[in-house]
């Protein structure tokens, strides 16, 4: 009944058995990145190799390890190449390396990632820091390679397309060891050559032919220079730190020339449509103000002055034949007073002035002729004088007395014989 | 081209001049000074633009300045 029970150290070597006649396993080209690194004092390295999925075991033995020309760390990104088998002790299946290299691309790009999260988290990528790369520069910069393709094709761009303008060559090396490092010189010295912008850059390459352009002090570089720069580096699908870091990105060398210069031909044309556009303005400009002054020319009032002071005149017009008026009026009443006096009585016929006296007089007279005791006579009336008095009460005189009667026409002289008192 | 007045300040004056202008709200005699600064800036851009002195290359040296040219 136990026989058909196997070990473990059986199946484990059935496995391994397995594992080692697998043509597949025994030769394994493998790239990932080391983990768990332990170099043991024999000179055997243990480590893992992992990607985002997965985990394999490796073990470098000391003889393979020596031919290493580089010191594997944790986090290395590495080009393996060994067998596949299982290790028996443990029943673990590994990857025995035989050989290792550095796999450059998943570094740099590694490296490539670090740092640019490190520049943009200091800001040097914002949008605040871009300069404005001017329209129409009159001095250019380059730091490239004096030889190749990307100069001739930024000079001849320029050349083509804006003539008047003068570029410097900053010349440079652009690609292995030194290249940053003389790129930040070159870049460093063109401050100081009065430049309207500076293009930096190299034609295409592998990503470690363009690396000097990811390098943190090439970055550095450009974001401090005062100078707008433009990047071209590679090809359009090239991107690189300096591309990030700088004020404009140009997908290629000769894009980075049309970027930085206009082109001649449309500025003439603009400078003649803005010729053209001046007279438009101005003849458009004369003719409305001759417009204008015809309409103030033909205006009512210009072509009829006499309407300047037509109503003034009829103002005056009215004023004066008020006036007249006034003075006819005033003319007439005292001429109507003058007739009034002259005709009057009183000088017409001046003795109507003393008829009244005249009638006043013969009134009076006529009351005097009424109170005249002369008068009373006449109505058969007498007065009686003794010794030239008039006798007024009988008192007066006595009997015997010579008196005296004056009548209307003359005079009795009587005496007084009686006289008696009247009763009343 | 010369450094002291920029091109690009003189386009954008230029600018200014005939928005100027074509708004129509300048009178006849600042309208004609403006056309006459406009002109001559015209003339001045012109004169920069047309001014084809062969491009000037030059290339950094130890030894200073050089001319520089590319075989095309």
């Amino acid at each position: 009944m136990n026989d058909k029970y196997l070990t473990v150290g059986a199946i484990t070597r059935y496995l391994k058995s397995r594992f080692d006649s697998d043509t597949n396993l025994m030769n394994v080209y493998l790239k990932g990145e080391i983990s768990n690194f332990k170099a043991h004092s024999s000179g055997h390295l243990y480590f893992s190799i992992k990607d985002e999925y997965s985990k394999i075991n490796a073990i470098m033995f000391a003889s393979n390890a020596k031919k290493l020309n580089f010191k594997p760390v944790e986090g290395s990104k590495v080009l393996v190449n060994g067998r596949i088998s299982i290790y028996e002790a443990t029943g673990n299946y590994q990857i025995y390396v035989n050989s290792m290299e550095e796999d450059g691309v998943g570094n740099l790009y590694i490296a490539f990632e670090k740092l640019k999260k490190q520049l943009a988290s200091e800001g040097l990528f914002d949008e605040k820091h871009k300069k404005v790369i001017p329209k129409y520069p009159s001095k250019i910069g380059v730091v490239t390679a004096s030889t190749g393709a990307a100069v001739k094709d930024i000079i001849s761009t320029i050349k083509r397309r804006y003539p008047i303008c003068e570029t410097i060559l900053f010349p440079s090396l652009v690609q292995g060891d030194g290249a940053a490092d003389d790129i930040v010189k070159n870049i460093e010295m063109a401050q100081d050559y009065d430049l309207d912008v500076l293009i930096v850059g190299r034609g295409g390459g592998s990503i470690e032919d363009l690396w000097p352009f990811n390098e943190e002090v090439v970055a550095r570089a450009i974001f401090a220079s005062k100078i707008p720069v433009i990047s071209a580096v590679g090809h359009e699908i090239d991107f690189t730190i300096a591309d990030f870091v700088s004020d404009l990105r140009a997908p290629t060398p000769t894009g980075a020339a049309e970027m930085a210069v206009p082109n001649l031909s449309d500025l003439i044309t603009l400078i003649s449509n803005y010729k053209i556009r001046l007279n438009e303005a101005i003849l458009k400009n004369i003719n409305y103000q001759k417009l204008y002054l015809d309409s103030l020319k033909n205006s009512f009032v210009i072509k009829n002055p006499m309407i300047m002071y037509k109503s003034k005149k009829q103002f005056l017009d009215m004023m004066i034949d008020k006036l007249q008026s006034i003075m006819l009026n005033k003319v007439n009443n005292a001429r109507y007073e003058f007739n009034m006096l002259a005709n009057s009585h009183v000088l017409t016929d001046p003795s109507y002035l003393y008829k009244d006296y005249q009638n006043q007089l013969a009134n009076i007279i006529d009351k005097l002729e009424l109170l005249n005791p002369l008068g009373v006579l006449k109505r058969g009336y007498s007065l009686t004088y003794i010794n030239d008095q008039v006798v007024k009460s009988i008192s007066s005189v006595e009997v015997d007395d010579n008196i005296k009667i004056k009548l209307s026409d003359g005079v009795v002289s009587a005496q007084v014989t009686d006289k008696e008192k009247s009763n009343e | 081209m010369s450094k002291e007045v920029k091109f690009e300040d003189q386009v954008k004056e230029l600018e200014k001049l005939i928005n100027e202008l074509e708004s129509g709200e300048v009178d006849l005699d600042k309208s004609i000074e403006k056309y006459t600064q406009a002109m001559k800036l015209v003339k001045e851009c012109d004169k920069k633009l047309k001014h084809i002195e062969t491009q000037v290359n030059k290339i950094v040296t130890e030894d200073g300045l050089k001319d520089f040219n590319i075989e095309e």
